[in-house]
């Protein structure tokens, strides 16, 4: 068994990520079959909002865990409803919040939310958090993903987020110490709003922006240091023998690198092996030949396992299982 | 009679509080404004999708937001005073 599938401290997390189409889910799904066969309770779950986890393990999923086999589960999380879900109740908690307050016009700020850049990748990583504070109850969590760009960028989230939550409770507290300075010399402020008065708050316990900025924070950090521990986490590249994924493939590996998530292993899928010699397919093949070279160059000390192009697509658990067996084996 | 004794001393205590009242003033007027100004950074940072700035993250905005009467009217009263800015800070510093 390859180390990095196995849980160490708990429970392990694996990221499948790749260019779209290169087969991140029946790879995700393969490597999870074979794993809850060798007995570890796992949990797989498709957080690409185009899913089709459910296709390749011919079962209709849910958000919600759904057991497939013995020791495997399987999920799709659906991000529109929880984006939707999500700024519904918030929208409905603000504007009582805000009765005495005409001067935003809420529903168009909300509309601006719900399709502000970014919402999808903050939906995304609240779903991952929500997995992982339950992440107990699995052995292995593997995560199929969204196509690189979105997952690196969901990745790279929690410590950008960290940076935002750091820079906002320093200004908080230049407010908290001013207003307490203001109170120490006039007495307890108050701030009318409509025919409400509230107390001002000074100290960082008793105010809510304050609790609600670390609280976020703590949040964020639990699922920077789940996702940075190379104890908990492991990503695997799926990829094809060609130079498209090569690149995107070595630019993954250079952001992960940077927000210190470990990249453990490549997956490449699809290989071409021919008995005979076909013309028409000579340029692909030396193009495989190529990309196989430079990541053997480009990635030294990353594994590579070879999945060659099946005659029909690998779906349904006898299939998975098979193919998981290359993926999880050493 | 005792009472009307009193008076002068109570007209002296009445003088100083006012006399102080208007120090204790002075003292924290700076201090105001830059409480004000910094209420209003907040919440712009808060809200920089409206004006076009790279706001922090939406999860973090949307849990903060329903806290923040305070400062989202201290950034609506500073935009409608954002056309005499000058004139604040004149008569902050006594400039007439």
């Amino acid at each position: 068994m390859r180390e990095f599938f196995l849980p160490k401290k708990g429970y392990r997390v694996v990221f499948f990520i790749g260019k779209g189409g290169v087969g991140k889910t029946t790879s995700s799904a393969a490597a999870a079959t074979a794993l809850a066969e060798r007995g570890y309770r796992t949990l797989v779950v498709s957080l690409d909002p185009a899913h089709n986890l459910g296709d390749v393990l011919m079962v209709k999923l849910k958000d919600k865990p759904k057991k497939i086999a013995e020791n495997l589960y399987a999920a799709e999380l659906d991000m529109e409803k929880l984006i939707k879900t999500y700024l519904k109740h918030l929208e409905e908690s603000m504007k009582h919040t805000y009765r005495y307050l005409t001067v935003i016009n809420l529903e168009k700020y909300f509309e601006v939310l719900s399709y502000s850049p970014g919402i999808e990748e903050y939906a995304t990583l609240e779903a991952v958090r929500e997995i992982l504070v339950k992440g107990d109850e699995w052995d292995v969590i593997i995560f199929d993903t969204p196509p690189t760009g979105l997952t690196l960028r969901v990745l790279a989230l929690p410590r950008i987020s960290l940076i935002w939550a750091d820079k906002l409770i320093e200004i908080r507290k230049a407010i908290l110490e001013r207003r307490a300075a203001i109170a120490n010399i006039h007495g307890e402020q108050e701030f009318v709003v409509g025919d409400e008065r509230v107390k001002l708050p000074t100290k960082e316990e008793e105010d809510a922006v304050m609790r609600e900025l670390k609280k976020y924070r703590e949040e964020v950090a639990f699922v920077e240091g789940v996702i940075t521990n190379p104890r908990k986490t492991s990503v695997v590249a799926v990829m094809n023998p060609e130079m498209l994924p090569l690149y995107e493939t070595e630019r993954a590996r250079e952001s992960l690198r940077k927000f210190h998530v470990p990249f453990n292993m490549i997956v490449m899928n699809k290989v071409l092996e021919l008995k005979g010699e076909i013309p028409e397919l000579r340029a692909k093949l030396e193009t495989q030949e190529m990309v196989l070279r430079e990541v053997g160059r480009k990635f030294p000390g990353v594994e590579m396992v070879k999945i060659p192009v099946f005659a029909e697509e690998p779906r349904g658990l006898e299939r998975l299982r098979e193919l998981g067996g290359i993926i999880v084996e050493g | 009679m005792k009472d009307k004794e009193k008076d002068p001393l109570e007209n002296v205590r009445a003088f100083l509080k006012g006399f102080f009242g208007a120090f204790k003033q002075n003292s924290t007027e700076y201090l105001e404004f830059e409480l004000r100004e910094l209420e209003n950074v907040f919440a712009l940072t808060l809200m920089g999708a409206f004006v076009g700035i790279p706001s922090p993250p939406t999860t973090l905005v949307i849990r903060v937001l329903p806290h923040m009467t305070r400062e989202l009217y201290v950034m609506q009263r500073r935009a409608v005073d954002m056309d005499d800015v000058l004139g604040e800070l004149a008569g902050m510093f006594e400039i007439t």
